[in-house]
């Protein structure tokens, strides 16, 4: 699992996470995407057209981090998602609660609020 | 166990329900589908029938701190894929256990009992027992989908 670092525009970070949110990589990933974003209380917009595959620990990742971010007036929008991911995110309903979009752009204009 | 019909193809998986022993398995259960013919949602959801049930067993199956020892079968048949997971940890029976209420505001979201939301809706059936030998047994069946 890789985290990829990209362009801050207009106030939002863009980032990209690369590979396989299952268990192992969620642990390698998320302390130091937290890190990343949750001191600073960060409006971000994570990538996940590399992710091939994500399950129940993602969603907890991101309902989490989400949380602090929102706590901190920060804002959390994911897009991007492949078919088979963008199904485990509809069947947890994390799109209720965290914004989900198709692409960059109306990612980008969600998270800038 | 159940009766292996004559045209499905077996292989077993047997290891430590430890975080090391997850992952190899993993490796080894992605080798296995690799020789199927499968669709990409059917792939799918038997990973993620394996991630949530095996993720349970390593973080809450321990038993007097010892890690469960863990057997996993899978069974490539014409109309589906079936996965026995066979445990020797704590007691669990998925079956009654209550999906979370689905969240609407990320403050009162929880942030447990997904993946059990997950394996319900990938698979078709689960059926479970605890074993003669006081072993957990859950057999979870996936549908070939096109």
């Amino acid at each position: 699992m890789q985290l990829q670092l990209g362009d801050t525009v207009d106030g939002v970070l863009n980032l990209a996470l690369i590979g396989r949110l299952d268990t192992p990589g969620v642990d390698q990933i998320e302390t130091r995407l937290t890190a990343h974003l949750v001191p600073r209380g960060a409006r971000a917009m994570v990538d996940l057209s590399q992710v091939t595959f994500l399950a129940s620990g993602g969603i907890r990742m991101f309902i989490t981090i989400a949380r602090a971010l929102s706590r901190k007036g920060g804002r959390l929008v994911l897009y991007g998602a492949q078919p088979l991911v963008a199904e485990v995110l509809e069947t947890t309903s994390l799109n209720n609660i965290v914004p989900v979009r198709a692409d960059a752009t109306t990612a980008g204009s969600v998270a800038r609020g | 166990m159940p009766a292996s019909p004559i045209d499905a193809r077996r292989v077993e998986i047997r290891f430590p329900g430890s975080h090391e022993g997850f992952a190899d398995a993993f490796r080894r259960l992605r080798h296995a589908l690799d020789r199927e013919a499968l669709s990409a949602s059917t792939r799918y959801n038997a990973e993620l029938v394996f991630e949530e049930i095996v993720a349970n067993i390593v973080g809450h199956g321990a038993r007097k701190g010892r890690e469960p020892d863990v057997r996993v079968t899978l069974e490539a048949r014409p109309d589906s894929i079936v996965l026995i997971f066979d445990d020797d940890g704590v007691p669990f029976d998925p079956r009654g256990r209550p999906d979370p209420v689905k969240p609407t505001s990320l403050e009162e979201a929880k942030v447990g009992g997904f993946g059990l939301m997950l394996v319900r809706h990938a698979a078709s059936s689960l059926e479970y027992l605890r074993t003669a030998e006081d072993r957990n047994q859950l057999i979870v069946r996936v549908p070939r989908q096109p």
